[in-house]
């Protein structure tokens, strides 16, 4: 089957800065990619060439099969962007805001008012139509952002960080939203520095390391190719804790301090042989998590 | 894009969905966007015309002798076609690109940054079309109580020679918009470049040099010729000599700085 996205060896870069590195991704339609990385692993940059707004300097983008680069103008009518800045058009209304934004687009969006009235419905802002943006809370005003950003019924849906900056109850709403555009049959792809979203909303994630793809795949199998089956937890002031940062060592590996805490993830075999090194040390066993692995990119070089 | 496919997006439904984003903005709040073009022109033409014009008297201009109302008039119109889109593609525009992120919001679209530019040129332009046709509209009213005597019928020039003009003048504000780090430095393009040019125009008093230095200068500023064609359309019902410069002068800066404007905003605004 042809994807909605397709791209191949996309790189981006900024002087002798290699900023997005041989990067390969695939959306199809129906589905919630997250881009997953530290600050600087190249999120944006990778969703801005997407979309159209950085120039790639090598590699290809294809949606449906056709190239973005010869087909640029015809293809940016099915994309849409909700940016991680609020862009939102101030001098206008919430109604207008929608119009307006409809007016970027050719072909036209059919039957516009009937769309922007959908749309107001559909999250929730039918009451604020008349009023400025500045008058939304900052969740009224992601929902705004991302009804703008589908205003013309693009097949894929670009959200970069769409809930940095909510309270708990905006950002459950936002993935709601997420989930019925998904449900819709849109491609959407997000990045996010949340975790707990990644894992909630992602039907894949592809995981970013100052530009390069350091893994790709469902949660648990990233998970398992990178961190291993388990995480070794032991309190920072056990009185073990040099026999046991030793013994971590001694099996070529390093512990991560995290507040009162030292992580280690560790596989299967790498339990046993630590199990067995340190017979009476209480060690808390959990599964590893996005979490885990996040810290774990952001301290360390890529391969 | 090419350079010629850049220079050719003026024309481009996308450049227009700029302009009219522009466009819907100022009618909305029209009230206030006309007032203030309105009675710029009243005080100016008090201050400057009736009120120097007792102490000035008259002037030479091309071999005859002129009341300084009817020297200054046409240079108002001259400096309102080339403040009005200079300031708002200095101003306005930086405010749309930098605080309110609009130009991000609409680059997120099918428009791209050649269109977004043009767009914003052509809606100053259009800025001064209307804050010029404001000014004749109170020029003929004065003219019409007799503090001056213009070919009146040749205000309907105005308009369209400062919306031509005004084309050149915003993109070469654009240039300063792409490149100056905060607002505050603004102050370079206003005060080192707008308030001298619209001096040394022969917009407000002739200019008479031997210099030959200040001489080339004035003969490539667009804005000279444009107040002197105004000038010879009011005061002698001919569009005079100065058409030809105007068009040459306006055209050359007008090319140079639109392509100048679209590399230094994409180098801004895209990264």
């Amino acid at each position: 089957m042809t994807a909605l996205l397709e791209a191949q060896g996309l790189t981006k870069r900024y002087g002798d800065q290699t900023v997005v590195d041989d990067l390969d991704l695939r959306c199809d339609a129906g589905e919630v990619l997250g881009l997953l990385g530290p600050n600087g692993a190249g999120k944006t940059t990778t969703l801005r060439m997407l979309y159209g707004f950085a120039t790639p300097d090598g590699g290809r983008i294809r949606y449906e099969g056709r190239d973005f680069g010869e087909l640029r103008t015809e293809l940016k009518r099915f994309v849409g962007v909700c940016t991680q800045e609020d862009t939102l058009d101030y001098d206008f209304d919430v109604r207008q805001n929608l119009r307006v934004y409809a007016s970027y687009f050719r072909p036209r969006v059919p039957e516009l008012e009937a769309r922007v009235d959908e749309l107001l419905e559909q999250f929730g802002l039918a009451r604020f139509a008349g009023m400025s943006p500045h008058a939304l809370s900052g969740g009224y005003k992601r929902r705004l952002l991302i009804a703008r950003s589908i205003v013309h019924r693009p097949k894929i849906l670009y959200l970069d960080e769409p809930t940095t900056g909510l309270d708990p109850a905006a950002r459950v709403d936002v993935w709601e939203l997420t989930d019925q555009l998904r449900r819709a049959g849109m491609g959407v792809i997000l990045t996010t520095h949340y975790m707990d979203e990644a894992e909630r909303l992602s039907d894949r994630l592809l995981v970013l390391q100052k530009g390069k793809q350091v893994a790709s795949g469902a949660t648990q199998a990233i998970l398992d190719e990178l961190l291993g089956d388990h995480v070794l937890v032991l309190r920072a002031d056990d009185p073990a804790r040099e026999a046991f940062e030793a013994a971590v060592a001694a099996h070529g590996l390093r512990p991560r301090r995290v507040l009162h805490e030292l992580h280690v993830p560790v596989d299967a075999g790498g339990l046993a042989a630590l199990s067995a090194a340190l017979p009476e040390m209480r060690l808390t066993v959990r599964p590893p998590t996005l979490d885990d692995l996040f810290l774990a990119l952001a301290h360390e070089e890529p391969a | 894009m090419s350079v010629a496919g850049d220079l050719l997006a003026f024309g481009d439904w996308r450049s227009l969905a700029v302009l009219r984003r522009n466009a819907l903005v100022y009618f909305r709040n029209w009230k206030t966007a006309f007032l203030p073009p309105a009675m710029e022109p009243v005080v100016f033409f008090l201050a400057f015309g009736l009120g120097l014009s007792g102490y000035v008297g008259g002037l030479d201009w091309e071999g005859e002798r002129l009341s300084y109302t009817a020297f200054v008039a046409p240079g108002l119109i001259a400096y309102t076609a080339f403040g009005t889109p200079y300031y708002e593609a200095l101003y306005s525009a930086y405010v749309r690109m930098f605080f309110q992120k609009t130009w991000d919001g609409i680059l997120a679209t099918q428009v791209e940054l050649p269109h977004l530019v043009w767009g914003e040129v052509l809606w100053a332009a259009a800025r001064g079309f209307m804050n010029t046709a404001i000014v004749c509209v109170v020029l003929a009213g004065f003219d019409a109580a007799g503090a001056v005597d213009l070919h009146t019928a040749q205000l309907f020039w105005m308009p369209p020679l400062a919306f031509l003009a005004g084309l050149a003048f915003a993109a070469f504000a654009l240039i300063f918009t792409a490149l100056v780090p905060a607002i505050d430095h603004m102050n370079y393009p206003v005060f080192l470049l707008g308030i001298p040019l619209s001096l040394i125009s022969n917009t407000y008093f002739p200019l008479e040099t031997e210099r030959p230095w200040l001489r080339a200068l004035i003969d490539v500023n667009p804005l000279y010729h444009l107040a002197e064609t105004c000038r010879w359309l009011l005061v002698r019902g001919e569009p005079g000599p100065h058409l030809g410069p105007l068009a040459l002068t306006a055209g050359v800066l007008l090319l140079v700085s639109i392509v100048l404007a679209m590399r230094l905003t994409a180098r801004r605004v895209l990264g």
